[in-house]
C-alpha cells in the first residue's frame, strides 16, 4: 500500500529552486534512502514532508489523503536536533509523548521503555545540556519514535557520529524497520547500501534515479574481475589480454582489473588458464558495481545532460 | 495544558519567577522610600550652606502611586519585553521548535500557552511589586484603600497585558529575539507619540491608562474614559493574539 506520495513537489526561495517538480512515492514497510550530494535538497524535502516548510507548489498525499495534517503519524529527527537543555532526557521524552496526545501515565511508561531501547537509560535523569553528541542523537531518535509513527523520517542520522555510534544507530534502524516505514537522508552511500531497500537519488533538486536496491544494481551492473598477482604481473598481463573478449580496464600495483560483456565465460577462461599454468595468484574477485559507482554515473549523467 | 506546564516549569527553573518579581518590588518601592527620606539623605550627605532652608514637597498618596507606576512603565516594561522577546522566536532560531512543532500540537495552544505563562509572570510580578509600594505608601504617606489599590493594579495590569500580546505578535513575525524587542519598544514609542499628537482623537489609547488611573485615585471613582481605555486595551490585546495565531499557522518553522 502506498504510504506517501509526493506530486510535483516544488520549493522555491526567491529565485533559487531548491526542489524542482519532484515526484516519488513509497510503500508501507519499506526503508527508503534519500541520497545525493550536499545541497541536493534532501533536508528541504524532509522538512516539507514534516510540515515545517510549505511547498511552493505540488502536493503531498499521505495514506491516500491529500495535503492534510498528518503530523500524528510521523516521527522526525532533524540533522542537528536541539532540545530544551534545562530538561532531563526522561522529562523531554515524557513531554514529547504528552504533546503527541498520550496521558501522563502512558507517556511515562513509553518514555522509560524507549530510553532502554535506545540505550541511554542510565542518563535519563541528567539534564540534556550534559549529554554528548551521540546521546543527543539517540534521544533524538527516541523522541521521534515515542508515538509509534507510521513513517519515521531521519535527516542524516549517522553522519555526525563516531564509528561506534554509527554502528549502533544503524543497528537500531534495522530493528525499527520491522515496525515502521523509514525515510532517511544520507550522503554516506555505504549506510544507504546497508539498511535501505529503496533508493531515491537526488541531484540539484531533482530526482535523477530511483528504484529498489536490487533493480538499480542490475541496471548499473558492470562487473569487473580483480586479479592480484604475487609477482611478475607484467608477464601475465599479456596472457590475460589474449583471452577473447577481455577488456583490460586498469592496472594498479599488482592488481589487474578486467571487464567483459560475458563475465561468466571470462571468469571460467581465466580460472582454467590459471590452474593449468599455475599462476601466482594472491586473490581472485568478481566485483559488483558499488553504490558509489552508480552514484557517480548518475550524477554525472544528470550534470552533463 | 502540557505546553503551558512546560512554560511554567521553564520559567521556574531559569529563575524568572524569582528575579522578575524581585526587580518589580525594587522598582515599585524605590521612589516612595527615596522621596520620603530625601531631606534626611541630603542632610547626611551635606553640601547645603548653613541656614539654607529646603522645602521638600509633600507628596499625596496618589502621586506616590504614580511614581511607582512610572518606574514600572519604563524599566518594568523593558524587563517584560526582554523576558518575552525569545519565547517563540528564540525556539525557532535555535531549532527546538523543529522537534516540538512536528508533533500533533495545535498552533493555537502553542501560542496561548506562551501568552498565558508570560501573563501570569507579569501580573504576579506587578501584584507583588505594587504590594510593596502600597505597604510603604501606607506607612510613610497616608492611606490608599484596598479598593483603590486593587483597581490600580487591575487597570495597570491591562497595560502589561497589551505589552505581552504585542511581544507575542512580533515573536510570530520575526525569528530574531533582538528584533522582536526592538519592534515592540518601537511600537510602544510610536503609539505614545501618536497619542500625544492626536490627544483628542485617541482618548482611549492604551498609553493613557496611567493618567486615567491617576484621575481615578484623585477623584475616588472610575472615570468613564478609564473604562473605555481598558476595553480598548483588552480588545487590542485579543486582536493581537488572534493575528499571532493566524500568522503562525501560515509560517514556516524551519530556517
Amino acid at each position: 500500500m502506498t504510504l506517501l506520495k509526493a506530486k510535483d513537489l516544488t520549493k522555491k526561495y526567491e529565485d533559487k529552486t531548491v526542489v524542482n517538480h519532484v515526484n516519488f512515492e513509497f510503500q508501507e514497510g519499506n526503508c527508503i534512502a534519500l541520497i545525493g550530494p550536499n545541497g541536493a535538497g534532501k533536508t528541504t524535502i524532509l522538512r516539507t514532508l514534516a510540515g515545517l516548510l510549505k511547498p511552493t507548489s505540488g502536493s503531498i498525499i499521505f495514506n491516500g489523503k491529500e495535503n492534510q495534517d498528518f503530523r500524528a503519524f510521523i516521527g522526525y529527527l532533524p540533522q542537528y536536533p536541539v532540545f530544551h537543555p534545562w530538561m532531563t532526557g526522561l522529562e523531554f521524552l515524557i513531554y514529547s509523548a504528552q504533546i503527541s496526545n498520550f496521558s501522563k501515565k502512558e507517556a511515562k511508561q513509553r518514555a522509560e521503555n524507549i530510553l532502554h531501547k535506545v540505550g541511554i537509560a542510565d542518563a535519563k535523569n541528567k539534564p540534556i545540556s550534559k549529554y554528548s553528541g551521540g546521546m543527543k542523537q539517540r534521544l533524538g531518535i527516541a523522541q521521534a519514535i515515542i508515538h509509534k509513527p507510521k513513517l519515521l523520517m531521519l535527516d542524516e542520522p549517522v553522519s555526525s557520529l563516531d564509528p561506534i555510534g554509527r554502528r549502533e544507530v544503524l543497528t537500531l534502524m534495522e530493528e525499527l524497520k520491522q515496525d515502521m516505514t523509514i525515510l532517511f537522508s544520507t550522503h554516506i552511500l555505504s549506510d544507504a547500501d546497508e539498511v535501505s531497500d529503496e533508493l531515491l537519488l537526488l541531484n540539484q533538486g531533482e530526482i535523477v534515479e530511483s528504484g529498489s536496491m536490487k533493480g538499480l544494481r542490475e541496471k548499473y551492473q558492470t562487473s569487473m574481475i580483480e586479479l592480484e598477482f604475487q609477482f611478475d604481473r607484467d608477464s601475465y598481463l599479456e596472457k590475460v589480454q589474449d583471452i577473447p573478449s577481455v577488456n583490460l580496464v586498469k592496472v594498479e600495483r599488482n592488481i589487474l582489473f578486467v571487464s567483459a560483456n560475458d563475465i561468466e565465460k571470462v571468469r571460467n577462461d581465466i580460472l582454467t588458464l590459471a590452474a593449468k599454468e599455475n599462476w601466482p595468484l594472491m586473490s581472485f574477485q568478481v566485483n559488483r558495481a558499488s553504490l558509489e559507482d552508480m552514484f557517480m554515473k548518475v550524477v554525472n549523467q544528470s550534470c552533463n545532460g | 495544558m502540557t505546553l503551558f506546564k512546560k512554560e511554567m516549569v521553564e520559567n521556574w527553573r531559569n529563575k524568572k519567577w524569582v528575579w522578575v518579581p524581585l526587580v518589580f518590588i525594587l522598582l515599585a518601592v524605590m521612589d516612595p522610600i527615596s522621596n520620603y527620606y530625601m531631606a534626611d539623605i541630603l542632610g547626611a550627605v551635606g553640601g547645603l550652606p548653613d541656614g539654607a532652608v529646603f522645602e521638600m514637597p509633600d507628596f499625596t498618596p496618589p502621586e506616590v502611586v504614580m511614581m511607582s507606576l512610572g518606574q514600572l512603565s519604563s524599566l518594568g516594561v523593558l524587563i517584560i519585553v526582554l523576558i518575552s522577546m525569545g519565547t517563540i522566536s528564540g525556539e525557532i532560531k535555535n531549532g527546538v521548535s523543529e522537534l516540538i512543532l512536528v508533533k500533533p500540537i495545535s498552533y493555537t495552544n502553542y501560542i496561548t500557552a506562551k501568552w498565558t505563562a508570560l501573563m501570569l509572570l507579569s501580573w504576579g510580578a506587578l501584584i507583588i511589586g505594587m504590594l510593596g509600594s502600597w505597604y510603604y505608601i501606607n506607612i510613610l504617606y497616608g492611606e490608599i484603600s484596598i479598593a483603590d489599590f486593587l483597581s490600580t493594579v487591575f487597570f495597570y495590569g491591562l497595560w502589561l497585558t497589551f505589552i505581552v500580546s504585542l511581544s507575542i505578535f512580533f515573536n510570530t513575525i520575526s525569528k530574531t529575539p533582538g528584533l522582536v524587542a526592538f519592534l515592540t519598544i518601537l511600537t510602544i514609542m510610536v503609539m505614545s507619540a501618536l497619542t500625544k499628537v492626536f490627544q483628542h482623537l485617541l482618548e482611549w489609547s492604551p498609553n493613557n491608562l496611567s493618567s486615567y488611573i491617576m484621575q481615578m485615585l484623585i477623584e475616588g471613582n472610575i472615570p468613564s474614559n478609564l473604562t473605555g481605555t481598558a476595553l480598548t486595551t483588552v480588545g487590542l490585546s485579543i486582536l493581537l493574539l488572534i493575528f499571532s495565531i493566524v500568522i503562525f499557522r501560515k509560517r514556516e518553522i524551519a530556517n
